[in-house]
């Protein structure tokens, strides 16, 4: 093993590798802060690229890419409060929160320095435990699937701040969405009601933008004109950057959340999403401080970003053991496999190890640069927070357009982000929680389809769902984390 | 302002059963040894409708926060801005209609420089210098860079947009 090592080290050495990995981050940050642009998307627009590219160039650039977009999508959800993906939405409830009480700086810090602990966790996770992790993640069935979302709703549905009523109305209103389209089992048109608008389903990333970003920038245009609190704030990235007291403190967190995000991120299907959530959940049952949560919480955005980034390592795993894609860019990942005549599984660890021990190291070197890249691109990013205020959120209404539209190059996409927007304004006017309708909606199919299959493997017996082991544990923890805060905070539940 | 409350949670239980009524008649959709179509949608909206129904029997029967919800409604009406929000859900609402007719790049020009107006900006060279800037900006950076297909409009609004991607 230690020479495949040396050798995949040797390789990713030479310089045409090392700029891959450069040009790879430094593509894969913008495609991830950009809205409109997911890192899925990124690494597909860097596959035509790759072709007349050496197997181990072609992926070093292709892996970069993926960290950096997962890196990147965080710094437009802390400054802008929109998120790239369903995984960003803990980063955009608690870092946007902190930059708008004018510490973007040292939240974007907290983030940068979470993201690269997280994947570079991950990574050496990787690079020790694969055959364990995949093994792991092969016990996981229909029953344990649905355990897993129930859980993630739940626990999310819990945080939602002293309203647990409220956080599961809105957890159960996501579901609802979910539902909205064709039927993946029987193909039946479900709450279309004739349009021809809703057959395809409500896209997730229409609805988050709507919901979050643009009920966001409606709900500071009730406040009187101003200019943004950030620019008053900014401190500079220097002087933000967190002391070493503030990681200390989180000790546990910040070690519990990167075994999360890599665990669940080897799940197919479940992915970042639900690592994110969880551990930003567990971070808020276990906080000495729950009541910070939704205002800025740092130990929160530490949590959601090292679990958030952990999960690219989870994801490769089952990809390089198993040849199963963990996620929409590790199915992306695939199509480079076939394109350099490869098949990604348990044969190619014996056939080309070079191959998979050069991503390996690739993945590591690239959480390593994209530490020196994103600095900058956090302070180009930064200088866009100095804009007037009233510039800046047509700025950012003007990107959540472009984000909702760029998905399917659709107009009618753009109708559905505005009436998303008129909810999440209802729902944040009311105190509906925004966060379990996201993730709801997120985990809606996967969660019916899995209890669906549970209940076809069992012949209608719902006992399935208890009589498995890990998905028990799962529901366990599911009813622990709804009752868990009713036991905590009575008082401040008695006005639910 | 608990009046208010009342009326949201009332619309929010009434959403809920008009979706639970209208699943029921999914119900039966299914094939020979599998759970219909409407098994999960029965699920989810029958607990929604119940949870909701909680809620507003707990919201009419609460009196207690009236006096501090009124208090929050208070500071938000205190601003004044109820104007601002309106306007500006207009301006987005406005600009999303009328993209596909106008362009990408005058629905934007337009955009910013009512949404700002509506924000309460009043710095002229800010209203003069912004909407331009800000437009150009973003079509080099989407319409160029990226490439991608922005809406162009129709008719005459299309040859304007191909001017410049």
């Amino acid at each position: 093993m230690i020479e495949h090592y040396l050798t995949a080290f040797s390789t990713i050495f030479l310089p045409q590798n090392l700029l891959a990995i450069c040009l790879g981050g430094l593509w894969g940050l913008m495609a991830g802060a950009l809205p409109g642009i997911s890192t899925s998307m990124g690494v597909v627009l860097l596959l035509p690229f790759t072709y007349a590219m050496s197997p181990i160039t072609a992926f070093t650039i292709l892996v970069s890419a993926y960290c950096g977009g997962i890196t990147g999508g965080s710094i437009t959800s802390i400054l802008f409060g929109i998120p790239g993906e369903p995984s960003s939405v803990p980063t955009v409830i608690e870092g946007h929160s902190l930059a708008k009480q004018g510490r973007a700086a040292y939240a974007l810090w907290v983030f940068l320095l979470c993201s690269i602990g997280g994947g570079l966790f991950s990574v050496f996770v990787m690079m020790g435990a694969t055959p364990l992790i995949a093994n792991f993640a092969l016990r996981f069935g229909p029953p344990e699937y649905f355990a897993l979302t129930i859980l993630g709703l739940s626990v999310v549905s819990g945080l939602s701040g002293g309203s647990i009523l409220k956080g599961v109305i809105s957890a159960l209103f996501g579901l609802f969405l979910a539902m909205v389209g064709t039927d993946g089992i029987t193909g039946v048109e479900r709450f279309t009601f004739g349009t021809s608008l809703l057959l395809g389903g409500v896209s997730f990333v229409t609805a988050m933008v709507g919901l979050l970003a643009v009920s966001e920038i409606w709900i500071e245009a009730e406040e009187p004109f101003k200019e943004y609190k950030e620019a008053s704030g900014y401190k500079g990235m220097r002087k933000e950057f967190p002391k070493l007291s503030d990681f200390r403190k989180n000790l546990t967190n910040l070690i519990r959340s990167p075994i999360i995000g890599t665990i669940v991120g080897a799940l197919p299907g479940a992915g970042a999403t639900i690592a994110a959530f969880l551990a930003y959940g567990e971070a808020a049952r276990t906080s000495k401080n729950p009541e910070k949560f939704g205002k800025g919480a740092v130990d929160g955005l530490m949590a959601a970003e090292s679990a958030n980034n952990a999960s690219t390592g989870g994801s490769m795993t089952i990809l390089l053991s198993l040849g199963i894609p963990g996620s929409n860019t590790t199915a992306m990942l695939i199509a480079a496999f076939m394109i350099h005549g490869l098949q990604p599984g348990p044969l190619l660890l014996s056939q080309k190890p070079e191959i998979i021990y050069g991503i390996f190291v690739a993945m590591l070197m690239a959480n390593l640069f994209l530490l020196g890249l994103t600095i900058i691109g956090i302070r180009l990013f930064l200088q866009l927070t100095r804009l007037p205020y009233s510039v800046f959120s047509a700025a950012i209404l003007i990107l959540c357009v472009i984000g909702a539209f760029g998905l399917n190059n659709n107009v009618d996409d753009l109708y559905v982000m505005f009436a998303f927007g008129l909810i999440g304004y209802f729902m944040r006017k009311q105190g509906f929680p925004i966060a379990p309708a996201v993730l709801g909606l997120v985990l809606g199919d996967l969660a019916e389809l899995s209890l669906r299959r549970s209940l076809l493997l069992s012949l209608g017996n719902p006992l399935i769902l208890i009589s498995r082991p890990i998905s028990l544990i799962l529901l366990c923890g599911a009813v622990f984390s709804i009752i868990y805060p009713l036991i905590k905070k009575p008082k401040a539940l008695k006005g639910v | 302002m608990k009046r208010t409350h009342l009326i949201a949670n009332g619309v929010v239980f009434v959403f809920f059963l008009f979706m639970l009524i209208h699943a029921f008649g999914l119900h039966e959709i299914r094939r020979f040894g599998e759970v219909g179509s409407g098994f999960w949608p029965l699920v989810v909206l029958s607990s929604a409708t119940i949870l909701s129904f909680i809620l507003l029997i707990r919201e009419w029967r609460s009196k207690g926060g009236e006096k501090e919800e009124r208090s929050e409604g208070n500071e938000g009406d205190s601003g004044g801005n109820r104007i601002k929000v309106f306007g500006s859900i207009l301006c987005l609402l406005f600009y999303v209609i009328g993209m596909p007719f106008v362009g990408f790049i005058l629905s934007t020009f337009i955009f910013i420089l009512f949404f700002i107006f509506v924000l309460g900006e009043r710095r002229k060279w800010i209203l003069a210098l912004s909407p331009p800037l800000v437009t150009g900006l973003i079509v080099l950076v989407f319409g160029k860079l990226i490439l991608m297909p922005l809406p162009k409009g129709v008719g005459i609004f299309a040859d304007f947009s191909r001017l410049f991607y």
